[in-house]
């Protein structure tokens, strides 16, 4: 047995993530108990129509989200009990709603700093109904072996050490939610543990107080004993001294009460929950109510370490008179399964990767490249040719190297905006396409007509050196094999108007005096196919291509060089059109040859 | 609960019809100067000058001046700013008429349990304190209102009669009103006097309590909270609260000068019993201190900070009980970078660490601290086996 919460308690939760993360907690403590979820529904407005997924062994259970209680109850007539997880400023309105549905008879508010006036309305409404309102501030209430809810009882752990899977014969009655556990625990420990332990919330004016659990508690048979927790402030401990004294009861009362510090602080300070104001001339003060409590004949232990010993004491005497029997523990216990992330801390299972990486992990506070920290980099004074160098050949390069690249790049970020993969660009700017798609766009657009020949032309290169090949040796194994040389060739240019940014480039690099293959052996292909046709020059697509291996990057990389260049080109031609708000481009039917068969009969169809 | 100073306390009476003396806050003579320009009262009526500081004691400290004309009051008011009490210096003074009288009566509101109390009688100032008896009471449910009657009946068995009677009824139904709506706990007005010049009732002194819960729901609170004991906050509780009032879960500290066992424990109601403990064995309290409700693990670090700034402190109790929701790693990794900040900055020199703690995730969390002696922290660790406050007898003995 037990009281306020049972294996008949079903429950709706107000709120949104805090009560999603307290039925997750009460998820975990049904499965340990092998019971169905006692949650059936959430009321959540914001969220109402959709499902809360709740981790329930390994599985999921999805329980609806209602726009009001009503909406609840009706779907599920068996609900009885409400959790308000509603911030302090609706709090009010909340637990008015749940009182006032006829299918709820407990409602335990969690919420903290709930206006003091609304804590007494409600607490008042619920006693004209004849309802328990707890709270607010409560942590929970918890039934060993029956019911949760709330976080009290805390991790899975916890619920197992502190023996939550099965009654005891302890009741607990606290205004801490920090403590709550900590008596539990000792309860698990020092005695047989537990039936039902309530937080009651350490607000000044919690709705329900200890006298009317002690009732309860009284009239549980299987509560053999009752622990209060109390705190300096206001008069609960008093009141409940007085019910115990009042005549002889059926359960033993363990008490203790905080805030002695007190007597010895400046005048005026006060410590803890927001309960813990001391009334004029001494009443409400922790010597007080320890006072009462004794008085009274309840236990009440000198310091909170001795609670322990004490509780124990009872336990044996109780134990002694065959009030209570020793508790037979169950052979095995659910254990929660481990999420795949906690199984592999332990060593329990092995994942096969599903991807593999060897250049980047985002794993620490900052991205590493190959093992260097980004801001390392930074700080050391290594540029974006650097990081080029690291994530796509997994090296740091010079100095030198990072120069030419840093050339490469500027001199082919752009070619104006007639090339294939500008004018795709702005074409999908015009017809109002987003950034991202545009410049795609415009990348779909290189390709081997189009910026796409520089990784084919280092291949080419690079066969020939490294087959120290002679150029007619080349051209004829090119003509046999592949047809045109990728990198030799261009639309306008010619050896009479020649393209400067090779120039540029291939000076630049000459003057290195670097060993450079690849390039003088493209530049003696130029001199043998520019005689054959003065535009069949070495293009900027060839040059890069072989200085690119000249420096060691890996023939696949080579495209690359030139897709990351042009895509500043092309980010650039695209922000250019929505300054300008472009409209749409349609061609003329004068720049297009209609070259279709001319209008004609369509025939029956067969 | 929040103390609120005089001036905004006597705003919220006046607010409720309630009659007040006119006053100022200044915070400085010159303005004093241009009000009393601008204000026929300042020449018409004696003047009081008082310290608006929440400081206890002011009549003592020479920082209540009575009887003024306005000339003393402005002398009063330029000797009292800037003045420095103790760790506060004086930055406002609040000016107000003297009322002429001879009878002094009393009148509070105050929450119970059951609901409201109001309390009238026919005599103040000390005169009430030493005649308790004298108080009579009208006790309301919650939610229910005074009857004019009910009030009348209250005034006139506290000894008031004929016209007088009617008109505390009033006013202690304006004393109500303003209680109920203002959501506050506790208003008590001592003395209620009698104006001399037209025969109505004006409030002289107010102790104003309210709900800080409820400030959401009044906007017109534009003043500050006052602190309860008798001294202003101190700069480092100041940062405190402001980190409080940022986050999920809550962090709190209260310097305690003069002792030696600082404070950082878990939870409102175990930290309290950390305190008990300290003081039972003798102890010296150096702070009080408490963070709860999982909050993020950068407020505990600026807590722990704090902590470890208390000067002459010789053990850091770091206390709890077993958590419920508050992730013991990580709010631990917040107490362990504010070791270490601590430690760098050459604090926490020959100071004794002691942990006791459980919940979510307190095998790592409890390991974590553990390791802090690797580093040269004097650091003793125990988990949930070792009672709660056991490690404050462990760190007084162990001088």
């Amino acid at each position: 047995m037990s009281i306020l919460a049972n294996k008949d308690t079903r429950v709706v939760i107000q709120g949104g993530q805090a009560g999603v993360n307290a039925a997750r907690r009460m998820a975990e403590f049904c499965y340990l108990i092998k019971r169905p979820l006692n949650v059936e529904a959430f009321v959540y407005p914001p969220d109402a129509g959709k499902t809360n997924e709740i981790p329930y062994g390994s599985g999921l259970i999805a329980i609806p989200v209602y726009k009001s209680i009503a909406d609840a109850t009706k779907t599920h007539p068996s609900i009885n009990t409400s959790l308000v997880y509603i911030g302090a400023d609706r709090a009010m309105k909340g637990g008015m709603e749940a009182l006032d549905d006829s299918h709820i008879k407990v409602v335990s508010m969690i919420t903290e700093g709930v206006p003091e006036k609304d804590a007494k309305v409600l607490g008042a409404h619920a006693r004209k109904l004849g309802k328990v309102f707890n709270g607010p501030s409560s942590i929970g209430i918890i039934s060993a072996g029956a019911c949760r809810l709330g976080v009290i009882g805390g991790a899975f752990d916890n619920l197992v050490l502190s023996k939550l899977y099965r009654e005891g014969s302890f009741g607990v009655i606290t205004k801490s939610g920090g403590l709550s556990n900590e008596i539990i625990w000792i309860c698990s420990q020092f005695a047989d543990g537990i039936t039902t332990a309530i937080g009651i919330g350490g607000d000044a004016y919690p709705g329900t107080d200890y006298v009317s659990y002690l009732e309860m508690f009284e009239n549980d048979p299987q509560t053999k004993a009752v622990v209060i927790v109390g705190e300096m402030g206001g008069d609960l401990e008093e009141r409940a001294a007085e019910w115990y004294g009042a005549k002889q009861r059926r359960v033993k009362l363990i008490a203790v009460v905080s805030g002695f510090c007190q007597e010895s602080l400046p005048k005026g300070m006060k410590f803890g929950h927001a309960g813990a104001k001391e009334g004029l001339k001494g009443e409400g003060s922790a010597r007080s109510k320890s006072d009462a409590l004794k008085k009274s004949g309840a236990l009440v232990p000198a310091t909170f370490g001795a609670l322990g010993p004490a509780i124990k004491e009872i336990y044996q005497a109780l134990l002694k008179s065959g009030q209570v029997k020793e508790p037979v523990e169950p052979a095995t216990l659910p254990k929660l399964p481990k999420t795949v992330e906690e199984a592999m801390k332990a060593d329990e299972v092995m994942v096969a990767p599903l991807i593999r990486t060897t250049i980047s992990d985002d794993r620490g506070d900052e991205p590493c490249y190959d093992g260097y920290p980004a801001s390392e980099l930074i700080n050391k004074g290594y540029e974006i040719p650097h990081v080029i160098g690291l994530l796509w050949d997994k090296r740091l390069i010079s100095k030198q190297e990072a120069e030419i690249i840093k050339r490469i790049m500027m001199l082919s970020a752009d070619h104006g905006p007639c090339v294939s993969g500008a004018y795709a660009t702005i074409l999908a700017a015009c017809a109002g396409i987003g950034l991202s798609q545009s410049v795609a766009a415009g990348m779909i657009m290189i390709g081997p007509r189009f910026g796409g020949a520089v990784t084919d032309a280092g291949r080419f290169f690079k066969y020939a050196v490294d087959n120290k090949m002679s150029v007619d040796e080349f051209l004829a194994y090119m003509k046999k094999n592949h047809g045109p040389v990728p990198g030799i060739g261009h639309r306008v240019k010619s050896l009479r108007n020649p393209d400067k940014r090779v120039k540029e480039l291939v000076g630049y690099v000459k003057s290195l005096k670097i060993k450079t293959p690849c390039l003088d052996f493209a530049l003696e292909v130029e001199k043998i196919t520019s005689v054959k046709k003065d535009n069949l020059i070495l293009n900027v697509d060839g040059t890069m291509a072989a200085v690119l291996v000249d420096i060691g990057f890996p023939v696949d990389s080579l495209n690359g060089f030139f897709i990351l260049s042009r895509t500043i080109g092309l980010i650039g031609h695209w922000v250019d059109q929505k300054r300008q708000d472009s409209r749409l481009i349609r061609l003329f039917d004068y720049l297009v040859n209609y070259a279709a068969p001319k209008r004609r009969e369509v025939p029956p169809l067969k | 609960m929040a103390k609120v100073l005089e001036g905004p306390g006597m705003g919220l009476m006046k607010k409720w019809g309630i009659n007040v003396p006119n006053y100022v806050v200044v915070t400085s003579v010159d303005e004093l100067t241009k009000l009393g320009q601008a204000n026929e009262w300042f020449k018409k009526s004696k003047l009081v000058v008082k310290a608006h500081e929440a400081l206890g004691s002011r009549f003592k400290l020479g920082l209540v001046k009575v009887d003024l004309d306005f000339k003393a009051a402005e002398a009063a008011a330029k000797e009292m700013i800037g003045r420095q009490v103790g760790s506060i210096t004086v930055a406002q003074v609040i000016v107000s008429e003297m009322i002429p009288h001879k009878e002094e009566y009393y009148c509070a509101v105050k929450s119970t349990r059951e609901g409201t109390e109001i309390l009238v009688a026919n005599c103040g100032g000390i005169e009430v304190e030493s005649n308790w008896e004298r108080v009579k009471r009208l006790c309301l449910e919650i939610g229910q209102s005074p009857s004019p009657e009910s009030l009348e009946k209250l005034s006139k068995d506290a000894g008031f009669t004929g016209a007088l009677a009617k008109k505390m009824a009033e006013f202690s139904g304006k004393m109500f009103a303003c209680f109920d709506n203002e959501d506050a706990q506790y208003l008590e007005v001592n003395p209620v006097v009698l104006r001399a010049s037209d025969g109505e009732l004006v409030a002289l002194d107010a102790v104003t309590l309210l709900d800080g819960d409820a400030k959401f729901r009044h906007p017109d609170w534009n003043f500050a909270f006052a602190a309860e004991f008798g001294r202003a906050y101190s700069k480092q509780e100041v940062d405190v609260m402001a980190v409080d009032s940022k986050i999920k879960g809550s962090v709190k500290f209260i310097e305690i000068p003069g002792g030696d066992t600082a404070m950082l424990p878990a939870g409102g109601g175990a930290s309290v019993y950390y305190s008990d403990a300290v003081v039972a064995r003798g102890g010296k309290l150096a702070n009080y201190a408490e963070y709860s409700g999982d909050p993020p693990d950068w407020a505990v670090e600026v807590l722990t900070e704090k902590v470890c700034s208390l000067p002459g402190i010789k053990n850091i109790i770091v206390g709890g009980a077993i958590a419920n929701f508050t992730d013991v790693k990580k709010t631990f990794g917040g107490i362990i970078n504010g070791f270490r900040k601590a430690k760098s900055e050459g604090k926490l020199k020959g100071v004794k660490i002691w942990v006791r703690r459980g919940g979510p995730r307190e095998k790592e969390g409890l390991d974590a601290m553990r390791a802090l002696k690797d580093e040269g922290f004097d650091i003793n660790v125990f988990d949930r086996n070792t009672p709660l406050t056991d490690i404050v007898d462990k760190a007084l003995q162990a001088k």
